[in-house]
């Protein structure tokens, strides 16, 4: 069973999407908790059989599908993608648990079943079609999440969240089918296995073409500035659950796919273009951050935090040391935690008064003393304050690019300071101060259903904050693989410099280098 | 020895989670004497630690790694040294007396609990911070007090003006931190660990300008906590949180922590003399500029925040000319005095209906006795008179700053001693003697609780007697920091000095009690004066940064989301979606099904291919002469 473990936890999601119709719309809810506990249990065991001193590819799966174009079925996963399958599988388990009263609530646990069968799917595939089969599966049920239980903008958001992305993808699209075709001419055969692709060499002006690419295909996704503007719309509109998996797993689709395929595939690329996207990161955190300090809705005030942290998330992706690397995987993790739980907050708040703005509130820490407890924690490791997990990805990520840059990194700094302010001003606005409507002075707190998501996420917050090792080990090893192939295979000089080498002794490299 | 570091470290964690167990519950007692208790207990341990350091030995575990990747190994390590177990004597001590004390301030305040439990937290930080071997470690402790701070700042919450400066306080630590992070940064890639021991030990091989950088970096972290200009405006904001908070962290032992780094770097920052000398500069211009304010301010609790912050100055001017030892002890002297002086307008604040105005007291020595004599030993500990403890730390400082040549920042602080003086006796006097003008407000003032004022005894016992443990103290940390002992040569001048100082400080209380003894009269006169309006608003400094940097930042906040965001990057995305669709609309006319009308288009569509293709033969067939045109055109 372990041998296809990766199959059964893509597939069976699916499966049960499917036996979902059968079965009664009173016990839909409890069948779907089953579902995705089972397949969180099945996540778990992967990383309990797991070996985390092996850096490589574990648990290989490859099934020929289209041999002449040398397109195949291609499962396999790392220190990186392990962590993030087991974010994807647990946070959809707490949002269906935490689900509240909702229309057409078959239709919802379905959707959401298919959605994690295409996340877990992104996340272990390791070709390139098979990737972007599942990446593109993935808008279609949260086009339906945001389009069928959105707000009134609904279809507006929906429809250009998923234009928008799409169009993104068919750029990456023909990336990859060119670098195909150079595959093809380098080796005479078709292939798109990602580890193949690994061994390819190219030059560098193919490596900037292809790069930038990808790069359009990703930067949406996660998304950057100035691709940035759907986000806020589809956050603005889509359920709470819809939001909490959009910010928890989605993202992390791009910044995930930096990782995989721009940093190893065209390391010369990626030091050539280290400096212009750290300069759109530093942008990004700044300017969202201010931008999402003037936000009066609370649920736009995470919405924009999120594009922010990517921010910091993406500074550590180039920063192209192991470091910094580590870090930006570690914080994707951890903002998957931090903002799902944010979102969770925001929901909670949204249902008992059909509003998320903050001027209606003001005093609730007096009415809903827990829930401003679980937010305040919430808040300070989004804000980063050390011993929570967000402070662990994000201090790697800023230490991993100062190698890179001084300038640079001060300027992302700021992340930390404003930050601070909108978080704690938001805070300020709807937690602190007199209870000034009607009615919020009787609004009950929170409630078993809703404690029965946040107290695992504030638990997982803090026991990683304290105790990273247990995630960061293994995503060292697997990152420093990563930055030991990006330094052999660079061909430009400057990039090599710019890449560490980690293999200590000069001999074996040149050796390597020789090879 | 382990366990008592780990029973020392750990028991406010155990209080803090304790009474945070009751915080949805009414006032418990039991949430305030655990705490407590555990406090003391905290307290014992460090005590018998610093017995076992006074014997030599030093202790460094590991308690378990945090971070490690690449080639960064960060562990919780913890080193029980002599600086260290300095500040956790000081650091536990006041915070027991404080958590005494504050049963009885708390007492009717409905978030007793919470309080315990905010108060231990900080406890905790603070050892971590104090106790930490690293770098990283010290940074959690760092964050974790300014988490606390936050808390407790903005305590009674539903105050607008106590979350505001809640917020304040934080934003301002973490616009410093960010420099902390960046001195970390600095350390880690230029030494490759994060570790004290290690990386000071390869300081000395690193070059002077990367030596300088780290220096200043680190300052700029140590400025935010210890409020030093220009990060200082939150320091008096603070005092909105309840008066034990402020005794215990914004005065005796948070604000200090950046005094405890410099000390901590002592190696790093004797390699940069330069940097030194602008920590000292800045200090002793704090020092001036913040007595200044204590001048004219009438909000008891104001008053002595800028005392803290003067007094900061004189830690930072002698740490800064490479005193560290002298620095330190001033730090530990002004714990017990400040403390003392702070739960004492604690008392008075409970006896006068939280009235903080000095002008609307007065008499108070009638009915608070205890009190009187307390805040009265602690005001002449902190002038500096002899034989209290302010006397040896504060003339260290001056004799310091005389030995090393650097006259003007003498000066400076010597003058300063004169300001000390007069604003502390200006509020003893205005408090506790003089006619009763609290009378006309109908406040019928009290004397505390017994078992606080037994509690703030050893804080007034210390204060008397700090500077008789000045020898064995320097016998002490003197195996970690230089031995520099600051002897002025000739003794006729040192007479002179000391002597001098002495007269200085005595006329500038006896110039204060004059003044404010007798019938205090509304000067109106002397308050329409300019230096009287620029002092009383803090030479409008907060002013300025509500002004200029707050306002902007909001206001430009809202120009990046109405007018970048949604007018020019939303709009951009949304015009290429729309101009797709219209062209859509507009040719749709092409496809529309008419036979007669797709015949047209049929018919154009061909033309403009023959068109096309008659153009290409013409090209093709005229190739060398057009060639020939572009070669003649290029040369």
């Amino acid at each position: 069973m372990l041998d296809h473990i990766l199959s059964i936890l893509i597939f069976f999601p699916l499966l049960a999407a499917m036996l979902g119709f059968v079965v009664n719309k009173d016990s839909i809810r409890a069948y779907g908790i089953t579902v995705t506990t089972v397949e969180f249990i099945l996540s778990l065991w992967l990383w309990y059989a797991y070996d985390s001193s092996v850096s490589g590819m574990q648990f290989m799966e490859n099934i020929e599908l289209i041999p002449a174009f040398g397109i195949a079925y291609i499962l396999g996963i790392d220190g990186i993608s392990l962590f993030i399958i087991v974010l994807s599988t647990f946070i959809t388990m707490i949002g269906i648990a935490s689900l509240t009263d909702t229309k057409r609530v078959k239709n919802m646990i379905i959707t959401l079943l298919v959605l994690e069968m295409t996340m877990v799917g992104v996340f272990a595939s390791l070709d390139a079609i098979l990737f972007y089969v599942f990446w593109e599966l993935s808008l279609v049920p949260m086009l339906y999440i945001i389009g069928a239980w959105g707000g009134p903008l609904r279809i507006y958001a929906s429809v250009k969240f998923f234009l928008y992305t799409f169009a993104g993808s068919l750029v990456m699209l023909v990336g990859m089918l060119f670098m195909a075709y150079f595959y093809y001419q380098a080796t005479g055969e078709w292939s798109f296995s990602l580890l193949e692709w690994y061994r390819l060499i190219l030059p560098e002006s193919f490596q900037y073409w292809l790069f930038a690419a990808f790069f359009v295909g990703f930067a949406i996704k996660v998304p950057m500035f100035p691709f940035h503007t759907w986000l806020p719309y589809a956050h603005g509109q889509a359920p709470t659950i819809g939001s909490v998996i959009l910010a928890a797993v989605l993202l992390k689709m791009g910044t995930y796919a930096f990782v995989r395929f721009s940093l190893p595939l065209f390391p010369d690329a990626a030091v050539f273009f280290m400096m212009p996207i750290a300069i759109i990161a530093v942008i990004m955190i700044i300017y969202t951050a201010m931008v999402a300090y003037a936000q009066e809705d609370i649920k736009q005030v995470v919405a924009y935090s999120s594009v922010s942290h990517m921010g910091v998330i993406i500074l550590g992706t180039f920063a192209l040391n192991v470091e910094g690397i580590s870090g930006s995987v570690f914080l994707m993790i951890a903002h998957g935690v931090v903002s799902g739980a944010l979102f969770l907050l925001v929901g909670v708040i949204y249902d008992r008064r059909h509003t998320k703005l903050m001027s209606e509130f003001g005093g609730l820490a007096s009415v809903m003393p827990r829930y401003a407890t679980i937010f305040g924690i919430m808040m300070m490791a989004s804000v980063g304050l050390p011993l929570t997990i967000n402070f662990v990805g994000e201090f790697l990520s800023l230490l991993g690019f100062y190698q890179q840059s001084h300038m640079i990194t001060l300027l992302a700094g700021v992340a930390i300071i404003v930050g601070a302010i909108y978080m704690l001003s938001s805070y300020k606005k709807a937690f602190f101060g007199e209870v000034t409507k009607e009615e919020n002075k009787n609004l009950p707190d929170v409630n078993k259903r809703e404690l029965v998501a946040l107290i695992p996420l504030v638990i997982i917050t803090i026991w990683l904050g304290v105790y990273p090792k247990p995630i960061l080990e293994p995503i060292n090893n697997s990152v420093e693989s990563i930055v030991q192939l990006m330094h052999d295979k660079a061909v430009t000089p400057e990039a090599k410099s710019a890449i560490p080498n980690l293999i200590k002794d000069d001999k074996l490299s040149s050796n390597m280098e020789a090879h | 020895m382990e366990m008592l570091l780990y029973i020392a470290l750990f028991s406010p964690l155990v209080g803090s989670l304790f009474a945070a167990l009751f915080t949805a519950q009414k006032k418990t007692l039991i949430a305030g004497v655990v705490p407590s208790a555990l406090l003391f207990t905290s307290f014992v341990a460090s005590t018998l630690l610093l017995i076992q350091v006074l014997q030599g030995n030093t202790i460094n575990v590991e308690l378990m790694t945090w971070m490690a990747t690449g080639n960064l190994y960060i562990p919780f390590g913890f080193v029980i040294d002599q600086i260290s177990v300095t500040m956790m004597m000081v650091v536990t001590l006041v915070s027991t007396i404080v958590h005494i004390y504050s049963i009885g301030y708390m007492d009717h305040d409905k978030s007793f609990n919470r309080f315990f439990s905010w108060l231990s937290a900080f406890v905790f930080s603070m050892m971590v911070l104090v106790m930490s071997d690293n770098f990283a470690g010290l940074f959690i402790g760092w964050e974790g007090v300014g988490l606390c701070s936050w808390a407790l700042i903005g305590f009674w919450y539903h105050k607008e003006s106590a979350t505001w400066a809640a917020n304040e306080a934080f934003i301002m630590n973490r616009i410093a931190d960010l420099g902390m992070l960046i001195g970390i940064f600095l350390v880690y890639w230029n030494t490759g660990t994060l570790q004290y021991a290690e990386a000071f030990a390869i300081m000395p091989t690193l070059d002077n300008s990367t030596l300088t950088m780290i220096g200043i970096f680190l300052f700029i972290g140590a400025m935010g906590k210890s409020a030093q200009f220009p990060l200082h405006t939150w320091l008096a904001d603070a005092m909105e949180g309840p008066t034990p908070v402020s005794a215990l962290i914004h005065a005796a032992t948070m604000v200090t922590a950046g005094v405890y780094l410099i000390v901590r770097s002592n190696e790093l920052y004797d390699l940069i003399p330069n940097v030194g000398l602008f920590i000292a500069s800045l200090g002793a211009f704090v020092a001036m500029f913040a007595a200044s304010m204590a001048l004219v301010n009438r909000d008891m609790k104001r008053i002595i925040a800028y005392s803290t912050l003067s007094q900061l100055g004189y830690m930072f001017a002698a740490a800064g000319l490479g005193a560290y030892w002298v620095a330190l002890f001033h730090l530990v002297a002004h714990a017990f005095f400040k403390a003392l002086l702070f739960l004492g307008a604690g008392n008075v604040m409970h006896a006068m209906s939280d009235e903080l105005d000095p002008f609307k007291m007065g008499g108070l020595r009638k009915v608070m006795k205890g009190t009187f004599i307390m805040m009265t030993l602690a005001s002449v500990a902190l002038a500096g008179l002899f034989p209290l403890a302010g006397f040896f730390s504060k003339d260290l400082i001056l004799e310091a700053a005389f030995a090393e040549h650097h006259f003007i920042i003498y000066s400076v602080l010597l003058f300063t001693a004169g300001l000390t003086a007069f604003y502390s006796f200006r509020l003893v006097a205005l408090i506790f003697h003089g006619e009763e003008r609290y009378k006309i407000f109908g406040i019928h003032p009290h004397e505390a609780y017994k078992f606080m004022l037994v509690a703030m005894s050893p804080l007034a016992i210390l204060a008397v007697i700090a500077g008789s443990l000045k020898m064995t103290y320097f016998e002490m940390v003197t195996n970690l920091l230089p031995a520099t002992e600051y002897h002025i040569h000739s003794h006729t001048t040192y007479w002179i000095m000391t002597i001098g100082t002495q007269l200085f400080v005595g006329l500038a209380i006896a110039f204060a009690y004059k003044k404010y003894i007798g019938k205090v009269k509304e000067d109106k006169e002397f308050e329409k004066r300019f230096c009287y309006k620029v002092l009383f608003n803090q030479y409008y400094i907060p002013h300025f940064y509500d002004e200029y940097i707050v306002k902007p930042y909001r206001e430009l906040s809202y120009i990046f989301w109405k007018q970048i965001d949604l007018k020019i990057v939303d709009a951009t995305v949304d015009f290429i979606g729309t101009s797709l669709y219209k062209t859509g609309e507009v040719t749709r006319g092409v496809q529309n099904g008419n036979l007669s009308t797709m015949l047209k288009w049929m018919v154009a569509g061909l033309a403009v291919l023959l068109v096309l293709a008659a153009m290409f033969t013409l090209v093709a067939t005229n190739a060398d002469f057009l060639l020939s045109v572009y070669h003649d055109l290029g040369a």
